[in-house]
């Protein structure tokens, strides 16, 4: 199948909760170009990029624009949007009513929803798209993201000091000889990924416990409705108040097999003393919950990881998708327990852009098919 | 310690005390230290580790505690010729290395407190009118009752009959209680001055050193603390070699991944190891068993049993294990997880992933009209699959790691659980593609206190 590279050049990964679209606005348009350019195709340009928001749920990040960037002999800048998986038909009733199909380029998607809304985008805006696996996406983007020379901040980073909760910094690190390593992709649910080298690469495990169940627990427990809000609130709880620790458990730390007092035994813990006996769980806060809920789906997500680095032999773990977008607080557990558990052996590395990799990796697609 | 010293520092046969230095069937050198109440037990004060895992650091038994020394009390050989009797009988008893009744073994966990009591049926009647008042009250009230209190029940449907331990004939049994009526127990030992009773309380589970200092302070008891993974080892080889009155004590599911013929087999824990076992309690410790005396803890997760009533609890509202159960019986969670065809709209062939695994656990909830539609039993099932699925993935990934075939499972979150069992069941069978089997046991959370109470008669020669 011929892919149409004309402009617009997008990159769609719609996944189970959010959409992911990178868009690449060139910037070294001739005036003979634009002079040709079709009236849909500049409107196109001129809202996308003059917004940050869209419609109500809609966000451009811009803070992760790339300028300058050259791609397939073009010169531009990439953007990054994303909106909920939920307002797909409203998108999709925008490229009708652009008239998105007359502009003959291929729509390169991946993710669940782009089998899933496949047969939509065709009925709804006479769009076909060009279906890309999610996760060749992912790794594909991820390598190239990393590798795109830019001024500005490091794509990579790490924390030092993850045993220091409030005192761990931020630092830069070169994914240079990047391979082997696991990359883990934190969204509605997890996959957990071994990585040899740009083409070689397999599917270890997942879970289902990911961002999903983070999010959609706390809306049950706390009647908070948004990923930030949950987040808001898991910033101001404690979770001790709701899990039971070896602590607890113990009196101390159960020394024989390294288990610090501290080490969550059961969470979301409940024994006599808390969640069965309804004083206990009415004096517990909903900051605490959606704290303990953060907690435990983070630790579980590092618990899984660090037995597949260990089974793998791998030491660089790369934590990636949208669970960890503004949630300092779970990259910070994540760098901690891998650091601690491994007793630095393994090490927590992040990027970015977060959860735009397989965008990126379907753009590519377009322009650089394999 | 004082006591240990003044213990060695006695001699001869003369004194209350003596010191025998015993070979014992395990090929363990120790001092046992026999005191004249006829209660013994052997010093590890050589600091020889006796345990399973013997390779790693502090073994909690190698802690030598007298326990059974009252402080500062020690026992008038004379007297009269039922204490005398009393103190040929203890002798005797001495002789065949066994500790005086009651024989308890106890396993305090985080959410449960498990109890075995070996009542003994071959009391001659010489013994029966030398008994103390208390330990005959005590055995009447644990035989003659199935619940105690409002929250202790004797599992009758488990007791071992006719049981033979330490050259006694007798029932096993079972109890369990909450840990939160821990004082309410602590306190019933005091009432019926079960200190004055001389014997050795094995606990274990991490109980047993969180309320060390309660059983000392509220009931003057002290506690020989053991080690929990080594306890369930060694309960659940006990169990395994002496059977189930007849039956096996193990199973497993035929055909789990077809509900019309999925169907419950015994089977023989026959050439056990390796195998790795998954004990799902509150939490979850699992372990790779190469042989009785050699095993590793693997790893575990906090996501447990008691993550599962926990969460239950607040999402239904209901207030115990089994009301959470039966809601869990009645629900569907697929209108709360968010299902690989939710988001695909069919399987994810690639990856082998079907369209009705679930992709995002609770997926479905951060959508308000979802929310509002799904029922509580729709909630108490998810979390119920949500906490299994975990332990199951988990389970796996390490049996993979170990290479190790047989995965069993026990612990209390699986009492009354079939929906669990046969998950885990399915689970085992279906991501491996039928290389990994998985085993139940029915005595499921008891094999710690078991374990306790063979460790108190671990120097009989009958075991």
């Amino acid at each position: 199948e011929k892919l149409k590279k004309s402009f617009p050049w997008f990159g769609m990964d719609i996944g189970g909760t959010l959409v992911k679209l990178v868009y690449f606005e060139p910037k070294d348009i001739t005036a003979e170009e634009e002079q040709e350019e079709v009236e849909n195709l500049r409107s196109i340009r001129h809202y996308l990029t003059s917004n940050t928001a869209y419609g109500t749920t809609g966000i451009r990040d811009v803070h992760l624009e790339m300028k300058d960037l050259t791609l397939c002999g073009r010169t531009g800048n990439l953007h990054f949007i994303r909106f909920p998986t939920h307002d797909l038909p409203v998108f999709m009733q925008m490229g009708r009513n652009k008239h998105f199909s007359s502009l003959h380029t291929t729509l390169c998607a991946t993710g669940g929803g782009a089998y899933k809304f496949e047969s939509d985008f065709r009925t709804m805006a006479d769009l076909e798209l060009h279906k890309l696996d999610e996760l060749d996406c992912l790794v594909r983007g991820v390598l190239y993201i990393d590798s795109v020379l830019t001024s500005g901040p490091s794509e990579c980073y790490y924390f030092e000091n993850p045993s220091d909760l409030d005192h761990c910094a931020q630092k830069p690190y070169t994914l240079e000889n990047h391979y082997p390593l696991l990359l883990v992709n934190i969204g509605s649910g997890v996959s957990i990924l071994a990585v040899y080298s740009e083409n070689n690469y397999k599917r270890v495990t997942g879970t289902s416990l990911g961002g999903g169940t983070f999010l959609g627990l706390c809306c049950l427990l706390t009647g908070c409705s948004t990923f930030e809000e949950a987040l808001e609130m898991a910033s101001q709880g404690e979770s001790t108040h709701v899990d039971k620790l070896v602590r607890d458990i113990y009196g101390g730390d159960y020394e024989r097999f390294g288990l610090p007092g501290w080490t969550v035994a059961s969470s979301l813990f409940c024994d006599g003393f808390h969640m069965m006996f309804k004083e206990k769980r009415e004096s517990v806060s909903k900051e605490d919950l959606a704290r303990a809920t953060l907690v435990t789906i983070t630790n579980n997500i590092g618990s899984i990881t660090r037995m597949c680095a260990l089974n793998e032999n791998i030491e660089r773990v790369v934590f990636v998708g949208n669970f960890l977008r503004v949630n300092i607080l779970s990259m910070k557990l994540l760098a901690y327990a891998m650091d601690y558990w491994s007793k630095g052996q393994l090490k927590a590395l992040f990027l970015r852009h977060e959860g735009y990799f397989g965008a990126v990796g379907a753009l590519l697609g377009l322009l650089h098919p394999s | 310690m004082d006591k240990a010293k003044s213990l060695v520092d006695k001699k001869g046969a003369s004194g209350p005390f003596h010191v025998n230095n015993v070979q014992s069937p395990r090929g363990l050198n120790g001092l046992v230290v026999v005191a004249a109440n006829g209660s013994c037990s052997t010093s590890n004060a050589l600091g020889l580790s006796t345990g399973p895992g013997s390779s790693s650091s502090s073994s909690s038994s190698s802690t030598f505690e007298m326990h059974h020394l009252h402080r500062g009390e020690e026992k008038d050989c004379n007297g009269s010729p039922a204490k005398r009797s009393r103190l040929r009988r203890r002798t005797e008893s001495v002789k065949r290395n066994r500790p005086p009744f009651p024989w308890f073994g106890m396993d305090i966990g985080g959410t449960l407190v498990k109890l075995v009591y070996f009542e003994p049926v071959d009391i001659t009647a010489e013994e029966e009118q030398e008994e103390v008042e208390n330990l005959k009250s005590i055995r009447r009230y644990l035989t003659s009752n199935v619940a105690y209190g409002k929250t202790g029940v004797r599992d009758v449907h488990l007791e071992l009959r006719n049981l033979t331990m330490c050259g006694r004939t007798g029932n096993l049994h079972f109890i369990r209680f909450p840990t939160q009526a821990m004082p309410r127990f602590i306190q019933m030992g005091r009432d019926k001055n079960f200190s004055s009773l001389h014997t050795t309380l094995c606990a274990t589970g991490g109980g047993a050193y969180k309320f060390e200092n309660d059983f000392r302070t509220m009931a003057d008891l002290e506690l020989l603390k053991l080690d929990e993974l080594d306890c369930l080892i060694r309960g659940l080889l006990f169990i395994d070699r002496v059977g189930f009155n007849g039956h096996p004590e193990c199973y497993y599911f035929q055909n789990p991944s077809d509900p019309q013929s999925c169907v419950k087999k015994p089977c023989n824990l026959d050439n056990h190891f390796p195998m790795l076992l998954v004990n799902i309690g509150s939490g979850v410790s699992i372990l790779a068993v190469y042989s009785e005396n050699n095993y590793k803890r693997v790893t575990g997760t906090s996501l447990g049993g008691g993550t599962f009533l926990g969460l239950c609890c607040l999402l239904t509202g209901c207030e115990t294990f089994e009301e959470a159960l039966e809601m869990a019986s009645k629900g569907d969670s697929t209108n709360v997880d968010k299902l690989v065809k939710d988001i695909y709209g069919g399987d994810y062939e690639r990856f082998g992933l079907q369209g009705s695994a679930v992709a995002s656990s609770f997926g479905h909830m951060m959508c308000k009209e979802k929310r509002d539609s799904i029922r509580k039993e729709d909630l108490a099932r998810a979390t119920l699959i949500t906490i299994t699925n975990n332990i199951g993935s988990i389970a796996r990934m390490c049996a993979v790691n170990e290479k190790i075939e047989r995965v069993v499972f026990v612990g209390n979150f699986l009492r009354i659980n079939t929906v669990s069992t046969k998950l885990l069941a399915y689970a085992m069978d279906f991501w491996s593609k039928g290389q990994l089997r998985a085993l139940f046991l029915e005595h499921e959370g008891y094999f710690g206190a078991v374990g306790a109470l063979t460790e108190l008669l671990k120097t009989s020669e009958d075991l």
